[in-house]
């Protein structure tokens, strides 16, 4: 019990002191609050013929790519970061588990993200003069929490691969706009090729996606939002443990090859 | 029980050059190593650059693994049981990294006390007294980003406190800093060994290790060339006078013709902007002074000193007068 507690005072100050850091990055503000605004300024501009049903599927499919954004920036730089500044050692030598702090990064970036959701509700009711309505307000919210859950576990394989992998993270910035398509963030992936769709199916973002579009627009019925709430729950289980194995490998790979530090 | 035992430590760093035709580069950064450190002992580690002092120190704070031989701290190996030391230890790293910038002193110290588990009531009062006796009370809410090197120093040692471990690793705590700010490093320091910690100390300083430690071990390309307290090292060369001079520009080969000297042991050149000083190990002490003027030739000469060997002389004699320390 009182491990479990230290544990959660360990992810909670980690989270804290991340955001405090992240509010002071104008890199992860832009990623956060003009970057979702574009995309909804285009997207909304574009299909303003289809109406005030489809501003919400908009609103949530840019809030998304925000949410993605963050995940691929930030939870994925999560472990280089501290090499860059040479705080990677004094968390490696402290008598934590790395994969709570990475959690604790992981969980304020992704909290801090939805404020791209809020940010495109907003621009959307307020310039564009939409009538936005969520249909399933509690099928919504739970899509909401397992969206947060599910992302910050794919953050967790995400970050170690960057740190094992540095050629993978050189190809950071075109990793960005395929999930947002194979995501189905912005129109669905009925209208890919065939072939991809096994590659939605294992990415958590997609089943995000399906659940929030689902519930906010109401098209989902109950087995719809259990399928996609299943889905988001394995693939974050899957995820964090893969996400344990990679860990074991980073440090060990960082104490055999003293890459914890730049110097 | 010792807190530290060292036995036939080396650790191997392997490096990749070329593209095209790859080859693999074997740099013996620490080569068997052994020693011990007696609890509550303030033990000094010195060397020149790349001596190996920095790796053995990561090494014994589980940040490296060992290529062959082992290690325990306070009766743990470092390699298989890195979790069992973490709680126990604290370390700091010379220079300047290391802390969030972008936070204030005090929310790094919450944050490194909440990762040492540190009950959050005991961090309430600890983290006071440590910013106090850092000497950072009255800037603790400023962000880091603006302290001076000293003052990151010694934020350093605060979050090096914060779990009031058994055993400090201080590697180069002083460096780059000004003289006052290395003094007071230098009080903090004797109020953790006046607590009795156990303190490895790593230090280009002489005088450092001198006022310092109880016990010194001279490493150098990875072995310990010496280890003894630095009265004991100093003995190694009582036999010994130094002979400073003041030069003014040293012709090429004249340090070499100096070296040949009989009954010369070691001699190294300080720089001093325009002048150099010149020292020169003999047993001869007074009496080689006319040699020696008459080896420099014409050359433009201040004063002369002939002094007792000091423990930096003792390591120079260690050492061989590489990394003139």
């Amino acid at each position: 019990m009182r491990r479990l507690r230290g544990t959660l005072r360990v992810i909670l100050t980690v989270a804290e002191m991340t955001w405090r850091m992240n509010v002071m990055d104008s890199f992860i503000l832009f990623g956060l609050l003009i970057q979702p605004l574009i995309i909804a300024t285009l997207a909304l501009w574009i299909l303003r013929e289809r109406g005030g049903d489809y501003a919400i599927f908009v609103v949530v499919g840019s809030g998304m790519t925000g949410l993605w954004s963050s995940l691929l920036f930030v939870s994925g730089n999560s472990i280089t970061e501290e090499r860059w500044h040479s705080t990677l050692e004094c968390l490696v030598g402290a008598p934590v588990d790395l994969g709570t702090i990475v959690f604790g990064k992981n969980l304020s970036s992704v909290l801090q993200s939805l404020a791209s959701m809020v940010v495109a509700y907003l621009f959307a009711a307020l310039l564009f003069g939409y009538a936005l309505r969520i249909n399933h307000p509690v099928a919504f919210l739970v899509s909401l929490l397992l969206t947060v859950l599910s992302f910050i576990a794919f953050g967790m394989v995400i970050a170690p691969i960057f740190v094992i992998n540095p050629d993978v993270q050189r190809w950071q910035n075109a990793l960005e706009f395929p999930v947002y398509i194979l995501g189905g963030f912005l129109f669905p992936i009925a209208l890919l090729p065939f072939w991809s769709n096994p590659l939605s199916y294992v990415l958590a973002p997609y089943w995000a996606a399906r659940a929030l579009h689902a519930s906010s627009s109401g098209s989902g019925d109950l087995s719809e939002m259990l399928l996609c709430w299943s889905m988001m729950i394995l693939v974050s289980i899957a995820s964090l443990v893969l996400s344990r194995l990679l860990m074991v490998r980073v440090l060990h790979k960082a104490r055999t090859d003293a890459t914890l530090n730049m110097s | 029980m010792n807190a530290i035992e060292v036995n036939h430590l080396r650790r191997v760093y392997r490096t990749t050059i070329g593209v095209l035709r790859r080859s693999v580069k074997e740099v013996v950064a620490v080569d068997d190593l052994s020693f011990e450190v007696r609890p509550g002992e303030l033990f000094g580690m010195l060397g020149p650059n790349g001596a190996g002092k920095t790796t053995t120190v990561k090494m014994l704070t589980t940040l490296l693994l060992p290529t062959s031989g082992s290690a325990t701290v306070l009766g743990h190996d470092v390699a298989r049981h890195p979790e069992a030391i973490r709680q126990r230890i604290g370390f700091i790293f010379g220079g300047e990294r290391g802390l969030y910038w972008r936070l204030s002193a005090n929310d790094n110290l919450r944050y490194f006390a909440s990762l040492y588990h540190v009950e959050p009531e005991v961090a309430r009062k600890r983290i006071p007294y440590l910013l106090e006796l850092v000497g950072l009370k009255g800037r603790e809410k400023e962000r880091v980003e603006g302290y001076s090197r000293g003052m990151k120093q010694r934020l350093h040692i605060a979050r090096t406190l914060l779990h009031d471990p058994e055993l400090l690793f201080l590697d180069e705590p002083t460096i780059g800093l000004d003289p006052v700010g290395a003094r007071e490093l230098r009080g903090v320091v004797r109020d953790l060994q006046s607590q009795r910690k156990t303190i490895l100390l790593t230090t280009h300083y002489m005088f450092e290790a001198d006022a310092l430690c109880e016990r010194v071990a001279v490493i150098n390309h990875g072995r310990i060339v010496a280890l003894d307290t630095p009265e004991g090292l100093k003995k190694d060369v009582s036999d010994l006078s130094v002979i400073e001079l003041e030069v003014f520009g040293i012709p090429a080969g004249v340090l070499e013709q100096l070296r040949g000297m009989p009954r010369v042991d070691a001699v190294t050149v300080e720089d001093l902007e325009q002048r150099q000083m010149l020292l020169v190990h003999s047993p001869r002490g007074a009496e080689a002074v006319p040699d020696i003027l008459a080896t420099l030739g014409g050359l433009r000469v201040g004063k002369v000193v002939v002094r007792e060997p000091t423990l930096e002389d003792a390591y120079v004699r260690l050492v061989g007068g590489e990394g003139s320390a």
